[in-house]
């Protein structure tokens, strides 16, 4: 029946036979939330490859105006970042408290190292007027490259794209704090992680959205 | 019962390491094929998307480790890229067969 | 009483024990107080403050039907609603019903109840997370009553492009809302796909579950899959409003009929969210009051995976006039044609259980023949929608109004009804009057076809839906329309009577009222807290009427030296 150790009995919720049944239940639940996810994107997604078919003209021009290098610079953060949130799990599972909050915070930090990579981005894009939408007002400079009547659509996607997944990455990064907090608290342990695990799926998942999004949005040529 | 040890796979810091560069490996290859080598459409996106795929794999099956668990979660990630494939197809059947080529003047 | 299950297996000696037709205690008296139900996790009282909150919303929305019937008994004379003010109310109406009553009803509402009792389980997989649910959903509810304050709506329910984009009204607030949500929608989704998968009690395989569990089921699967395209459709539109990031405005380079596809893609599913679950309480209900083992487990079951997968093909249907390519309204009509084979295969898989059934007409039931009537009709007229040639005529035309009034309205809450009648006695144990039942059956009906069979007619001669006056040649279908709708509401008025009626001065419901075979019905109306004392084991077929009722009682096997040839009434 159930595991009766002190630490287990106000984990283990009544209606699940043991951590086990809940550890497995915990999981199947984000790999349902993964699928959902994929398709939310799934609509930007699809709006990107409906006017990339209808303006590929477009496209081509337009990405001059993205940098490859930062964007492949973004890839292998969050790449890093996989990794150590990987490692936290391991941490987890081997009763390795330091390692876990150490981890977890490298984690938290490449995170905001993205972000911080995307607001230069951005900033960048601002500066030369190419902003989303009805604001899109671009600098001469983009003009020599890029003199589309329908430019600012392909920056609508850029910014949608780009903008929902940052927001992917910001719901994260509080996911992660509250993780590196109750690790900090000694809540885990090999027995019990389930929820190192299910934000670890998660963060896999913004890791996946963007190895799709960069070379789609960054390497057009 | 012991929980740690039941089912529960634990990966090695070589295992993921190596996944790891793996993945730094293709990110540099994906760079390089479309900046360097630049192939003519469609073969660009195409080879682009592969490595994308090559790369969610590894992700997929090491990271999120897919390879160990059961064959219900792979299931629903690949059902879910189906499912995202049938939108995007069924949706083009429209905007890529209409008789004005593109919808505006 | 021992068991044989075949002949090569040894008697089990088991001892029965028979639920408490007077339990002292239940989830109701277990948990006391407001702030007990507000920060519940039990899955009953979420699933009960879900019927609430959708009752409250049916009033609402029902009311400005009502209002809008009114205003259509004539072409031109009623002027206490001008042309505006008549937007705003189908489009709430369309809205209000929709998002906040259809879509949540069965599956959050009934839904929540009953499926761990079905399953044998203590709890949904995620207590709090269908906690949260809930909350979602009251907080995307009222965030669309802040916008209907603040400035109405009068795009359509639809929010169709170029208009809402531009239109002066809360679109922005209103798209909030229900992006809001359909969070609570996904999540309880999520949450009943993990819980059939992994909470079965022992002995429950796949093939031994509810038919109303298999509808749960594939329901989830349609709301994981479709909602969010859904979101993303909105929060598109949010920015469309916001930014004018231009992808469905053609004057910047877009596509206004793209936003229909998006727009589409989720709410074609999401009929289906609406019906497959109601087709899971159809399954219940004609079981039990036909006491007849169910014809085709396997036909219906697998149908409603079937219209789960083939309900996502088919979307362009809505856009035959829209200016989408032949070729893609010709795959949408052929595959729409394809999507009402597994509906009609529970049809007849439906009458074929009731032939030679012995039949008990009681409330649930009526509601259940008036559904297989009512539904029938609303799902060959979407046949006839799906042939390209007629619908180039009836689109936009009432005719298309009554269809889906017939299949949502007659067939998702009349199945509601059917339902909560069905199980009244289950979660608030008592019964309701049983005459009063037949009479607001009766009502329903009657009221349900007077108000909706004229408008086929006036469709199919042209008259367009949200318009709001009209050309004498229609007058006798409107008018006949608005009686009906009258009839409709002292109805549904009768029966919101007649139920918290019953809630004060009902007799006490005994655990089984109906004699039926499910796990549900064997333990305590209302159940325990936890729903089972023990966990139970499933061994015979769902809906086996063929054995004896003591077969289907929770029982503990016995140390098989013991004595035990009676069954035990439960000491509780």
């Amino acid at each position: 029946m159930a595991n009766h150790s002190s630490a287990q009995t106000t984990l283990h919720e009544h209606h699940f036979v043991d951590t086990d049944h809940q550890f497995d239940a915990a999981k199947l639940g984000m790999w349902v939330f993964i699928v959902n996810e994929i398709l939310f994107f799934g609509g930007l997604f699809c709006a990107y490859i409906i006017f990339r078919a209808w303006y590929p003209d477009l496209f081509q021009q337009a990405a001059y105006q993205l940098n490859a290098v930062l964007g492949g610079i973004n890839t292998l953060v969050l790449i890093a970042s996989s990794f150590t949130v990987a490692m936290a799990i391991r941490s987890a599972q081997t009763d390795n408290q330091k390692g876990l909050r150490n981890h977890l915070l490298f984690t938290i930090i490449l995170a905001f190292v993205f972000l911080i990579i995307k607001a230069f981005e951005y900033n960048h894009k601002f500066e030369l007027g190419l902003f989303p939408g009805a604001y899109y007002n671009p600098a001469p400079e983009v003009l020599e490259h890029l003199n589309h009547p329908k430019a600012n659509i392909f920056f609508s996607i850029y910014y949608m794209l780009t903008g929902v997944h940052a927001i992917h990455i910001l719901i994260g990064i509080g996911l992660l704090i509250s993780l590196y907090i109750r690790a900090g608290r000694g809540r885990f342990s090999s027995k019990f992680y389930n929820p190192v695990e299910i934000v670890g799926l998660y963060w896999h998942l913004v890791d996946l959205i963007w190895i799709f999004l960069f070379p789609l949005l960054y390497l057009i040529e | 019962m012991n929980t740690s040890a039941h089912d529960h796979h634990i990966s090695t810091v070589k295992q993921l390491f190596l996944v790891a560069m793996g993945l730094t490996f293709l990110t540099f290859l994906t760079v390089f094929m479309a900046k360097v080598i630049v192939l003519p459409e469609p073969f660009g996106i195409i080879v682009a998307l592969t490595i994308a795929l090559a790369k969610a794999f590894l992700v997929g099956a090491f990271f999120m480790n897919l390879y160990w668990d059961t064959k219900f979660h792979v299931l629903l990630l690949v059902g879910s890229f189906l499912f995202f494939f049938l939108m995007v197809g069924v949706t083009l059947l429209d905007t890529l067969y209409r008789d004005d080529a593109i919808p505006s003047f | 009483m021992t068991t044989a299950e075949a002949t090569k297996v040894k008697s089990l000696k088991v001892q029965r024990f028979q639920p408490s037709d007077n339990p002292t205690k239940n989830f109701l008296t277990e948990e006391k107080g407001v702030w007990a139900w507000m920060t519940t996790v039990d899955h009953k009282k979420i699933g009960i403050m879900y019927l609430v909150a959708v009752t409250f919303f049916f009033a609402i929305g029902g009311f400005l039907a009502v209002l809008l019937r009114t205003k259509l008994l004539s072409g031109s004379s009623i002027s206490f609603i001008d042309a505006n003010q008549y937007n705003q109310l189908f489009t709430l109406h369309g809205a209000i019903m929709v998002f906040f009553v259809l879509v949540p009803s069965i599956p959050a509402a009934l839904g929540n109840f009953i499926l761990p009792l079905q399953l044998g389980a203590k709890d949904v997989a995620f207590p709090k997370l269908n906690l949260g649910s809930f909350y979602i959903y009251v907080i995307g509810a009222i965030f669309t009553f802040i916008a209907i304050a603040a400035n109405g709506l009068d795009t359509g329910w639809t929010f169709y492009t170029p208009y809402s984009s531009e239109s002066g009204t809360s679109v922005l607030l209103v798209t909030f809302g229900v992006f809001i949500l359909g969070f609570s929608s996904i999540l309880t989704g999520t949450n009943f796909i993990t819980t059939i998968h992994k909470l079965r009690a022992p002995g429950m395989t796949w093939g031994k579950m509810p038919l109303n569990v298999w509808a749960l089921y594939a329901t989830s699967i349609i709301q994981v899959l479709a909602t969010p395209v859904l979101a993303i459709t909105l929060v598109l539109l949010m920015m469309e409003r916001v930014l004018g990031i231009g992808i469905f405005d053609s004057a910047l380079g877009g596509d206004p009929v793209l936003f229909q596809h998006f727009f589409w893609f989720y709410s074609h599913p999401a009929v289906y969210i609406m019906i497959v679950p109601a087709f899971g309480i159809m399954s219940e209900v004609i079981t039990t009051f036909s006491r007849k083992t169910i014809f085709g487990y396997w036909a219906i079951a697998l149908s409603s995976l079937a219209i789960a997968f083939v309900g996502f093909l088919v979307w362009g249907h809505h856009m035959f006039t829209s200016g989408q390519s032949p070729i893609a309204t010709t795959v949408f009509s052929f595959l729409t044609f394809l999507v009402g084979i597994p509906t009609g295969m529970k049809i007849l898989n439906w009458l074929a259980t009731l032939y030679k059934g012995s039949i008990k007409l009681d409330t649930p039931m009526l509601y259940a023949l008036s559904f297989l009537f009512i539904f029938s009709i609303g799902g060959f007229t979407g046949i006839t929608l799906g042939a390209l040639s007629v619908d180039i005529h009836v689109h936009d035309t009432y005719y298309v109004v009554a269809h889906f009034h017939y299949v949502m309205m007659g067939g998702t809450l009349i199945a509601l009804l059917a339902g909560l009648h069905y199980w009244w006695p289950k979660i608030t144990g008592k019964m309701y009057n049983e005459t009063l039942g037949k009479i607001g059956s009766a009502l329903i009906f009657i009221g349900f076809n007077v108000t909706f069979l004229p408008q086929f007619v006036m469709g199919s001669q042209g008259m367009p839906r949200r318009y709001y006056n009209y050309i004498d040649q229609f007058a006798p279908f409107h008018i006949a329309s608005t009686i009906g709708s009258y009839i409709l509401s002292v109805g549904f008025l009768l029966i919101l009577y007649y139920l918290l009626h019953s809630l004060w001065k009902g007799k006490r419901a005994p655990a089984n009222p109906w004699g039926s075979r499910a796990l549900e019905w064997q333990t305590t109306s209302p159940p325990p807290l936890h729903n089972f004392e023990h966990s139970p084991v499933v061994i015979n077929e769902p809906y086996d009427y063929h054995r004896p009722m003591e077969e289907f009682q929770l029982g503990i096997a016995l140390d098989q030296g013991e004595d035990s040839d009676h069954t035990e009434k439960e000491k509780v």
